[in-house]
């Protein structure tokens, strides 16, 4: 890709600020994550009526519960009862056909209403209005998605082009998942850049990473970019004369083997997608693997990587290519943390003013660029709203 | 004796009971807990048999393996972590095993 291609994106030094400010987090809060269609999972984890999962939303505040009714349609709550708030279901998953408070035992349907509640003619408010409150929920390529505010678009409006390339990853015909989750001391974006350059590889990977490097690409730059939106996606080089190890060799065989008969060896096996704001997924059918960056304050982040997988494990050969694969992803993943955290710790100083960003360092630029003009949006909108208090002040002089 | 491991696999007898681990967890612990003259010896017994077992492993059904092709299973998937460490990371491992400590396994279709 010619840097000249990338010129719209623009070649300013990036205010170092927004890395570590918790004033400029607390802005990224609304502006960003209330404002965006988030991933929180995949269909699989909810096969039945009344399977249910919740997702804490740290960034904002929220605990959610992911149900999939007696309709079958999948609908997403917030895990609050409409009595007085008491959040409603404990546990990380499961299956039921209700879901009772602790607290006095108003009862939710899987739909949300409300059912039941002791002494309910005591109260004066209808049933009806007590439903537990909605959240935007919307499925691509098998994911599931939320939206914490009200959404401008549909998600695969959202997506545009990108929807239909997530319809053709293996995740989009997964039954199950490998996961691993990790803490980190960093800010979100500065966790999510690691992941969509490749300028570090030679140097943090030198060995996990091989056979994205190679003598004619020593940084492994990707074969292509492309952006739609607040969204991105690259597609990765691959050295064309890879040496593999005897084990790995076979393993990964394996694993592609069972992809071509499962038919998840599609079109996208060196692309990636990174969804705004903090999503990204990999196509490729031997380690297809997905990556979200769940900020939770300015200076720490959790990723939560999965593997997605189609079918049930039904001999011992898959069983193992599956297992080499998560522990291989992990491998590599386990390389970026400390220098990521070493750069938050620089950063957090207030040494710096500014960071940089070469021309294949575009996919973090362009993150940035969209954050910056939704929170510049945001900024803008708070300035138009007179606080109540100045006005009552002015009334008042 | 004879029944700890499938006919053919006798080689790796000795390693059973440090290296047939239940769950991904526990088999991801071992490989950066073990003392690296003990891995590497598991990794030059069981490398090379890692084909002729699944070959093996695959004519039974998974979710009814005898004790024995359980225990054979058990082994090739730790193996699959150690591969990691003597194919791949080498001398670097040291500092790997620290990073890869952060690194949460919650949920694998083996069993976390
Ligand atoms: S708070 Fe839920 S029933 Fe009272
Ligand atoms: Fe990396």
């Amino acid at each position: 890709m010619s840097d000249d291609s990338l010129a719209w994106l623009g070649t300013d030094p990036i205010p170092a600020a927004p890395y570590h400010d918790p004033l400029w987090f607390g802005l990224e809060r609304e502006a960003v994550f209330r404002r965006s269609w988030l991933q929180i999972g995949h269909v699989c984890e909810l096969p039945d009526s009344g399977s249910f999962i919740r997702r804490e939303i740290e960034v904002l505040d929220a605990s959610l519960l992911i149900v999939r009714g007696r309709d079958g349609e999948i609908r997403a709550f917030h895990n609050v009862c409409t009595h007085r708030g008491t959040q409603l279901v404990a546990e990380e998953s499961g299956k039921r056909s209700n879901f009772s408070c602790p607290y006095h035992r108003w009862s939710f349907g899987t739909d949300g209403a409300l059912l039941a509640a002791p002494d309910f003619d005591r109260f004066f408010v209808d049933k009806a209005d007590c439903a537990l409150p909605r959240v935007a929920l919307d499925i691509c390529g098998g994911l599931i998605f939320v939206h914490l505010g009200t959404p401008e678009k549909s998600l695969r409006d959202d997506l545009g082009p990108y929807a239909t390339m997530l319809d053709g990853f293996p995740a989009a015909q997964a039954t199950t998942f490998s996961e691993y989750v990790y803490d980190i001391d960093a800010n979100w974006k500065l966790t999510y850049d690691n992941f969509q350059e490749n300028y570090h590889l030679r140097f943090i990977h030198p060995r996990s990473g091989a056979p994205a490097v190679g003598e004619d690409n020593p940084f492994g730059y990707p074969a292509k970019m492309g952006f739609h939106g607040p969204h991105r996606t690259q597609t990765i080089w691959t050295n064309p004369d890879p040496a593999p190890k005897p084990v790995q060799a076979q393993s990964f065989g394996r694993a592609a083997r069972f992809a071509m008969a499962d038919g998840t060896a599609g079109l996208h096996s060196r692309d990636y997608l990174a969804l705004f704001p903090n999503f990204f997924i990999l196509g490729s059918p031997a380690q297809p693997f997905s990556h979200t960056v769940w900020p939770i304050d300015a200076h720490r982040s959790r990723g939560v990587i999965r593997l997605y997988w189609k079918g049930e494990d039904d001999c011992a050969s898959r069983r193992y290519a599956r297992e080499y694969a998560m522990a291989s992803a992990r491998d590599i993943h386990a390389e970026d943390r400390d220098v990521i955290e070493a750069g938050q710790r620089g950063l957090n100083s207030g040494a710096l003013k500014h960071i940089h960003f070469q021309a294949q360092e575009a996919l973090c630029r362009h993150l940035f660029n969209i954050v910056y003009e939704r929170v510049s949006a945001y900024r803008a909108e708070l300035a138009a709203i007179t606080p109540p208090a100045l006005a009552l002040a002015e009334a008042q002089a | 004796m004879s029944t700890l491991l499938p006919a053919g696999f006798a080689a790796l007898t000795p390693f059973t009971d440090c290296w047939a681990i239940s769950g991904s967890i526990a088999r991801a612990a071992r490989r950066g807990d073990a003392h690296p003259t003990d891995r590497a010896a598991f990794f030059a017994a069981a490398a090379p048999l890692l084909d002729a077992a699944l070959t093996h492993l695959d004519t039974c059904p998974i979710n009814a393996l005898s004790p024995a092709d359980q225990r054979l299973m058990d082994m090739m998937l730790t193996l699959a972590h150690v591969s990691l460490t003597e194919e791949i990371l080498g001398d670097q491992e040291p500092a790997h095993y620290r990073q890869r400590r952060a690194m949460h396994i919650t949920r694998t279709p083996a069993g976390a």
